[in-house]
């Protein structure tokens, strides 16, 4: 189960601070950058949800994010609704596929949960990427920003929307907690250690992994839905199987089951690539051998090192128990 | 009329301003140097390169140029795009392989009032639907390079057709444009497929069925990879000699050819450029290319080339910053190494003849014989509204 | 259209010719997990690898000795990828070594196009396959009938090694329980080593075998990857008759669907993938274990 320790209350604080004030005073390529690692931070978060304290390793969270950036684009534009309307549609339209794949490949585990969640992934691709309605290969334009004259904010200015952003990512990333501390949440923990156990205890398992994943494919459809709004454009490339791959990397480089890593996970791995791509055109490969060292370390990535390291160091000050049983647990959760 | 004027403003203003000799115009280059065509980045940068060397004197003002990977992707290239924009503060933008990029930078580059120079995508809709004053494309669109080509087959006896091509936008307006002369000219396709795109490396059933549809010949759109695959299984088919192989020329292009290898050779194909057209213009083009970079210049080559070449132009008629810039590049017109070529003011559409060649054994590997040079035609005009530059 | 008999055998022998080719990766990958458990996604860089080998080994030799050496080049990368990386991380859980081959194919990636460049590579055939076969009134390329046979006689060995030799019994004795046959005296991490080499130069030979039919390019291993995933998720993870059954299915319907279904071709076959797993959610022919 998902708790907080100060060391995790010190990095949100840290990590927030810093993106609130790049957010003031960058360039606007700065803030270019701060908008992507918020929306990828909160596409990872989604998959930490069920990856890493659900045992559900999905290689389908980069179409589901498509689903909510598709599912906006057409609910505004072609559907004629209002922005906000067409958000909270998006949302649902993607927590609801979400849903029902989550019960599909309830009874799937490991690798083949991750082959199941591919498979789905590819056919949401393959047909976006023909269907003419979808724009197909071209993609599609005309997307629009919700308008928040109302309160006095524009939002087509980069500063206010990456506060937008944020902002959003603050509430997804609470709810996220609020979701794993819950029985529900509990229940998946549980299932994930035990199956068994827990259908002997009158849990009905598929019910518990197709609603957490279902919650999770809305905060994915969430960070869809603003990339679509970050970039007022959008193709099928959105929704292929190397995006949802990517967002793996970005929960393991993090750490995977401590749902703050994965948003240290998300900056580094976009700064990085920024920096990398700026010096050479060969950046798969520094960031394969990144990858591969971060797990040959044996760590369970930045995050989850920092923890080792801090946890080790207080049980060598005061033998702090919890510290301990913290940092096992998450390692126990990789 | 507005336009006119504007041009001529920056005309005039360019002309009032001697100081225009000290003017520096940034560049940006939008290319993939990774990803599935970072082939065709290195080529058109090199290409871009080779023409700012050549023409560059003939202008006063300076380039200086910022290359961006786009990684073939929509939001990455996006992402670069706004980047050379607000904080490079580019003057000029010039690249972009791939339609899908193009769509995704077209409303910014609108918005922002930089000129783009396109030296590639062939998207129809860009010059069409989705036109822009700032966006003038120096490569080709889709529907160009295809239409001469079913009249032209269709006047050589061939009257049914098998056509094939991958299964996204441009595999479509590649055929759709194909179709459209062909049948008008009496032609008739007897079966169409799509296969789907960059997931196809297997052609046989398709060849299969283009066997059985009873066609005097069949005509594709492959490029890259799935051209190489393509031509290859073909030939291993045994089609060749009763069914032969026509299709727009990116099919064999010199980029891809060799390997190809003897599969290619009688497949007969039109394009808007081949390193073997007899002008002078192309022989210095193709000996400055090949000194460059010991190979010989591709479709891909000339669009960075050309793409230089209007630049310069364009600031030799004085203008120097975005909006002015913008204006000139619509009114460029030279003698290249594809020959005499114009933009059409009402799609900014590059006007340029097609070449129909076939792929031949030479002295050094695979050659390009010309057949036939088909005249230069602006392209219809699309549902394109040319809005004034307004800024 | 005129289809007859003809067109269905050719069209037979394509989705053969697609599933040997499929057949000759997918069986390394599915023995490497039935012993060690995890995936090796970086299977289709390996046999990128061996395509690019052979391209570059037949400009000095010609295709056969490209054919022969390019999966021992490819075998010896495994080599170097087992004791360098996969050894290391034998205790660290299959989800690690998933990933150091996540990593492993960007960086494979990256380093054909800094050995070979961006532009295709070349391997033609050789003469003596260049030609067609005529035969059941129908003609087809000598060079596919050349893959299929290849296919049918790595099937004919693998089959004999695993069924009928005292290594065979080994192997199938550590697919059923690695702890159970290390008690009973089987080196399995010796074992393990085997496996591993021989499934890297099976991938090198199918990317060898696969270059003078398609363009060699930096980005052949992704494009090869899921295809082979699918047929070894459809067969059953581990199993030899499922990476058959699993070849022949993708063969079948990814020919067949782009003639009766084009609409539907690129989408059917990840239809298929997830009804096979709704049904048998551990694939066609599950391994023991």
């Amino acid at each position: 189960m998902f708790r907080h320790t100060a060391l995790r209350y010190a990095a949100l604080g840290l990590l927030a601070s810093a993106a609130v004030f790049q957010a003031f005073t960058a360039d606007y390529f700065g803030l270019e950058i701060l908008t992507e690692i918020l929306i990828l931070a909160m596409l990872v978060l989604a998959l930490d949800m069920v990856a890493g304290f659900g045992g559900m390793v999905s290689l389908g969270h980069g179409a589901l994010m498509g689903v909510g950036a598709y599912g906006y684009a057409l609910l505004s534009t072609m559907g004629g609704l209002a922005p906000p309307v067409a958000m909270v549609g998006a949302v649902l339209v993607s927590g609801a596929a979400a849903w029902v794949i989550g019960a599909i490949c309830a009874r799937s585990h490991g690798i083949y949960f991750i082959m199941a969640t591919l498979a789905f992934g590819q056919m949401a691709y393959s047909y976006v990427f023909e269907a003419p309605i979808f724009g197909g290969d071209d993609g599609l334009g005309g997307i629009v920003r919700p308008d928040l004259g109302a309160v006095g904010m524009d939002l087509n200015d980069s500063r206010t929307f990456v506060l937008f952003c944020l902002a959003a990512l603050a509430l997804v990333y609470a709810a996220a907690v609020v979701i794993l501390q819950s029985g529900l949440g509990r229940s998946m923990t549980g299932v994930m250690h035990n199956e068994q156990r827990m259908r002997a205890l009158g849990l009905t398992v598929w019910r518990v992994k197709a609603d957490v994943f279902g919650l999770s494919g809305m905060i994915a459809g969430l960070s869809g839905v603003l990339a679509a709004q970050h970039i007022l454009y959008i193709s099928p490339g959105l929704l292929s199987w190397t995006v949802s791959g990517e967002a793996l990397v970005v929960v393991i480089l993090g750490g995977l089951g401590t749902l703050v890593g994965p948003l240290v996970g998300a900056a580094a791995f976009v700064v990085l690539k920024h920096e990398i791509s700026a010096l050479t055109t060969y950046w798969h490969l520094v960031v394969g051998v990144i990858l591969i060292a971060v797990v040959m370390s044996r760590a369970n990535g930045i995050f989850g090192w920092i923890e080792a390291r801090s946890a080790q160091w207080g049980a060598r000050r005061s033998a702090d128990p919890l510290h301990i049983s913290q940092t096992e647990e998450a390692r126990s959760d990789a | 009329m507005k336009r006119t004027i504007l041009a001529a403003l920056g005309l005039a203003t360019g002309i009032a301003m001697p100081a225009a000799a000290a003017d520096d115009i940034k560049v940006g280059l939008l290319l993939p140097f990774s990803g599935v065509y970072a082939a065709l980045g290195n080529e058109i940068e090199a290409g871009f390169t080779l023409g700012l060397d050549h023409f560059g004197a003939e202008t006063e003002a300076t380039f200086s140029v910022v290359s961006q990977d786009t990684e073939v992707k929509p939001p990455v290239a996006l992402g670069k795009a706004k980047k050379l924009i607000l904080q490079d503060k580019v003057d000029v933008m010039a690249g972009i392989v791939s339609s899908g990029v193009l769509g995704a930078v077209r409303d910014m580059v609108h918005g922002a009032g930089v000129p783009l120079i396109v030296a590639n995508a062939g998207n129809d809709a860009a010059t069409g639907m989705d036109c822009s004053p700032f966006i003038t494309r120096m490569s080709f669109s889709n529907g160009q390079v295809n239409r001469p080509m079913g009249t032209w087959m269709q006047a050589q006896g061939i009257n049914k057709v098998y056509t094939l091509a991958p299964d996204y936008a441009a595999g479509r307006q590649m055929i759709d444009g194909f179709v459209e002369t062909f049948t008008a000219a009496g032609g008739e396709i007897v079966g169409q497929e799509f296969t789907p795109f960059q997931k196809t490396q297997d052609f046989g059933p398709y060849l299969a069925q283009a066997k059985a549809s009873g066609a005097d010949a069949v005509y594709v759109f492959y490029a890259g990879g799935e051209a190489i695959s393509f031509v290859k299984q073909y030939d291993s088919f045994g089609l060749k000699a009763d069914l032969p192989l026509y299709g727009a020329g990116f099919l064999t292009s010199p980029l891809y050819v060799n390997a190809e290898g003897p599969a290619a050779e009688g497949v007969i194909t039109a394009l808007h450029y081949v390193p073997t057209i007899d002008s002078p213009a192309n022989a210095e083009f193709v000996a400055a290319f090949v000194a460059k970079t010991g190979r010989v210049p591709s479709e891909f080559a000339v669009h960075g080339y050309d793409a230089a070449r209007a630049l310069v132009e364009a600031s030799k008629t004085g203008a120097n910053d975005r909006a002015t810039l913008a204006a000139a590049l619509r009114g460029v017109s030279f003698d290249g190494p594809r020959g005499q070529m114009s933009i059409d003011p009402a799609t900014n559409n590059v006007v340029q003849p097609i070449y129909v060649y076939e792929t031949v054994a030479g002295d050094t590997g695979l050659t390009q014989r010309v057949l036939a040079q088909l005249p230069a035609e602006a392209d219809p005009v699309n549902g394109c509204a040319m809005p004034a530059i307004s800024n | 259209m005129a289809i007859d008999l003809g067109f269905w055998t050719l069209q037979a022998l394509n989705a053969l010719q697609l599933s040997m080719l499929l057949f000759l990766l997918s069986i390394g990958l599915t023995v490497i997990f039935g012993l060690m458990h995890f995936v090796n996604l970086a299977h289709g860089a390996l046999y990128a690898l061996g395509a690019y080998f052979a391209a570059w080994l037949a400009a000095y030799g010609g295709f056969w000795l490209a054919f022969l050496l390019a999966p021992v080049a490819v075998a010896g990368v495994g080599v170097l990828l087992y004791s360098g990386l996969i050894k290391r991380m034998r205790k660290s859980g299959p989800m690690a070594q998933v990933l150091v081959t996540f990593g492993l194919i960007f960086a494979l990636l990256d380093l054909t196009r800094i050995f070979w460049g961006d532009l295709p590579q070349v391997l033609d055939a050789p003469a003596m396959l260049d030609g067609r076969l005529a035969f059941f009134g129908i003609e087809y390329p000598t060079y596919r009938v050349f893959i299929i046979v290849l296919g049918l006689v790595v099937l004919a060995a693998l089959a004999f090694v695993l069924g009928r030799t005292q290594i065979g019994a080994m192997i199938r004795a550590g697919v059923d329980n690695d702890a159970m046959a290390a008690c009973l005296g089987i080196n399995v991490e010796k074992l393990f080593f085997v496996v591993f080499c021989v499934g890297c130069a099976l991938a090198g030979l199918a990317g060898a075998v696969a270059a003078p039919l398609l363009s060699v390019t930096p980005e052949m291993g992704l494009q090869i990857l899921i295809p082979t995933l699918i047929v070894i998720v459809i067969g059953g993870l581990g199993s030899l008759k499922g990476a058959i059954a699993g070849s022949l299915i993708y063969g079948v319907v990814q020919t067949f669907g782009a003639v009766l279904a084009p609409q539907l071709a690129s989408v059917l076959i990840y239809a298929l993938l997830a009804a096979v797993l709704v049904i048998k959610p551990t694939g066609l022919f599950p391994a023991k274990g």
